[in-house]
């Protein structure tokens, strides 16, 4: 196991947000954190990254903490008028394991440059001398997923990744998401998107008015369970149950889940 | 043509301005990169209580007035970034309440002593009469200063550009912010008898300003930040020597101001490039809103 949460209390200042959240995490696992806005799924991110102390309850990391945990926060201070061109946001993955004024190794991607593996898997080898400043949202999140991809961490916080991402864009990510799950590294994703979760994800922790809810994502993620979270509204499950109900009759998952993702 | 070669105080001042220019560059730099440019200027006022403290007590000495520069911009740039991260108000708030407290402290002082100080030395400094003192100060300033950002220049490009991401990634995520106010102080003091408080952050600020509108990557940026202030200062003297009756700091600043002008005019990343995006912007949006007409039924669907 890669990190056990047991009974974490969360919040600033100490004023716990929430109480009581468990989980578990292995390699490999993507674990879905979905809540109302406030419910605290931010503030369990910088907590796991140990910007700020859990108000109680445990943080168990069974092995040994991992040297660095990647992280891709919400982009609302970053600076993309900053002279720099798309590889060199991608190399700032390694920068942290580099040291002041170590050098890019070539080992670890067999001779490969994996800054540049990191560009082709996300698609924007071919704008990699782009400066930041002129790139869509969509290309910028891509280059932050290199980013990710260079840090090479075994464990990476992801915080509402697909915010203001064409549909596209965010199906091929999540398809990289699911590669990385693959290569045993253990993913934790902030997201609104319920049918992403249902598809991309084996872990689910709800959060809201100040409670959590673990389990597998059919377990947890019920429109009963998203009600008394505060997720939804009542009137919004009525109707999702009906889509629930219909699910035998569905001829593809494919139209549920995109359905779903009004909600 | 080269007889301003042949005066003493001339190469001093070249030489000093020369150090200086390395020196300020990637300061001026990251001002700029971090939006931190008026706070720069700000700094250049929070110094003046240490000075003049230090010269009611010492006189006009080089080494009292560092340590009392030092004393007084370390604490606003401490204060300030404490008082930013621990308060609701942001930074710049922050540094313009307390620099303002500094400067009015610094005249009460300066008043309340009775000293005369050299207003006009103060403001707009004196290269022309560089001291080996002045020198050797320029020269340790610039020496700490380009081995600082040897070593700092990595975690400070990407505190300044993804704060957030920097934050996750350190123990300590206040020390690169502190450090590089440190280095603002020392350079606002290395370059405070050469060129005065008020010109020293036109030589950090306008060749950084003005690189911008040039380069797209951080190295080049640097580079021509440096070449830019290097120019600035050579012009700048050549013509103060020439036109006797033109002090040397304001010369310099105004070289580096017309610098300025000429790259929001002509570089590819200013006025030109605004414009010519606005032009594109308009056919996007004439190219999006025809689409979107003749996609809307699909929309509606």
């Amino acid at each position: 196991m890669l990190l056990e949460a047991s009974e974490l209390a969360l919040g600033y200042a100490g004023e716990p947000l929430i109480q009581s959240v468990s989980f578990q995490v292995e390699p490999g696992d993507v674990l879905a954190v979905v809540g109302h806005n406030g419910s605290g799924k931010s503030t369990l991110a910088k907590t796991l990254l140990g910007v700020i102390p859990p108000l109680g309850g445990a943080l168990n990391w069974p092995q040994k903490r991992p040297k660095t945990i990647s992280y891709l926060g919400q982009r609302t201070e970053f600076d993309s008028r900053f002279p720099l061109r798309v590889r060199d946001l991608a190399a700032m993955g390694a920068w942290h394991g580099l040291g002041f004024l170590g050098h890019l190794k070539k080992g670890k991607t067999g001779g490969r440059d994996p800054v540049q593996e990191a560009m082709e898997r996300t698609n924007i080898a071919h704008i990699a001398d782009y400066p930041l400043h002129v790139l869509s949202a969509g290309q910028l999140q891509r280059a932050l997923f290199a980013r990710t991809m260079v840090q090479d961490a075994p464990l990476i916080l992801l915080d509402e990744p697909f915010t203001a991402i064409d549909q596209t864009t965010e199906a091929q990510l999540l398809d990289l998401i699911d590669d990385w799950a693959a290569e045993d590294r253990a993913i934790i994703l902030v997201l609104h998107d319920l049918s992403a979760v249902l598809q991309h994800c084996n872990k689910a922790l709800l959060l809201g008015n100040g409670r959590a809810l673990y389990g597998s994502p059919r377990e947890v993620l019920t429109p009963a369970n998203l009600v008394s979270h505060g997720y939804i509204s009542a009137s919004q499950a009525t109707w999702m149950e009906g889509m629930y109900s219909d699910k035998s009759d569905e001829p593809t998952g494919q139209t549920k889940a995109k359905d779903l993702s009004n909600v | 043509m080269f007889e301003w070669l042949d005066y003493e105080f001339m190469k001093r001042a070249l030489v000093a301005t020369s150090i200086l220019s390395f020196s300020v560059a990637p300061v001026g730099a990251f001002l700029v990169l971090r939006r931190l440019s008026l706070a720069g200027e700000a700094m250049a006022h929070a110094i003046v209580p240490g000075i003049v403290i230090a010269f009611v007590i010492a006189g006009l000495s080089v080494y009292s007035m560092i340590v009392g520069g030092l004393i007084a911009g370390v604490s606003v740039a401490l204060l300030t970034s404490f008082v930013a991260r621990k308060t609701i108000i942001r930074e710049d708030a922050s540094l313009a309440s307390l620099y303002l407290v500094a400067l009015a402290l610094g005249i009460f002082i300066l008043s309340a002593s009775g000293s005369a100080v050299p207003l006009k030395s103060f403001l707009f400094g004196s290269i022309l009469g560089i001291d080996d003192e002045t020198l050797i100060l320029i020269g340790v300033t610039a020496t700490i200063t380009l081995i600082s950002f040897a070593l700092i220049l990595r975690p400070l490009i990407v505190s300044t550009i993804d704060p957030v991401f920097y934050e996750s990634q350190t123990q300590k995520p206040g020390f690169i912010g502190q450090w590089f106010m440190f280095l603002v102080v020392l350079n606002l003091i290395g370059a405070f008898k050469a060129l005065g408080t008020l010109m020293a952050v036109g030589l950090m600020i306008l060749p950084a300003t003005a690189a911008r509108y040039w380069v797209s990557t951080i190295t080049s940026y640097l580079l021509l930040t440096f070449l830019l202030a290097l120019i600035s200062s050579w012009a700048g003297l050549i013509i103060s020597f020439y036109a006797s009756e033109v002090p040397s700091g304001p010369a310099i600043v105004l070289v580096a101001g017309a610098i300025f002008i000429f790259s929001l005019l002509f570089g590819p990343q200013g006025l030109r490039l605004s414009i010519q995006s606005r032009k594109a912007s308009l056919k996007t949006n004439q190219e999006t809103l025809s689409k979107t007409v003749t996609n809307s039924p699909e929309i509606a669907d």
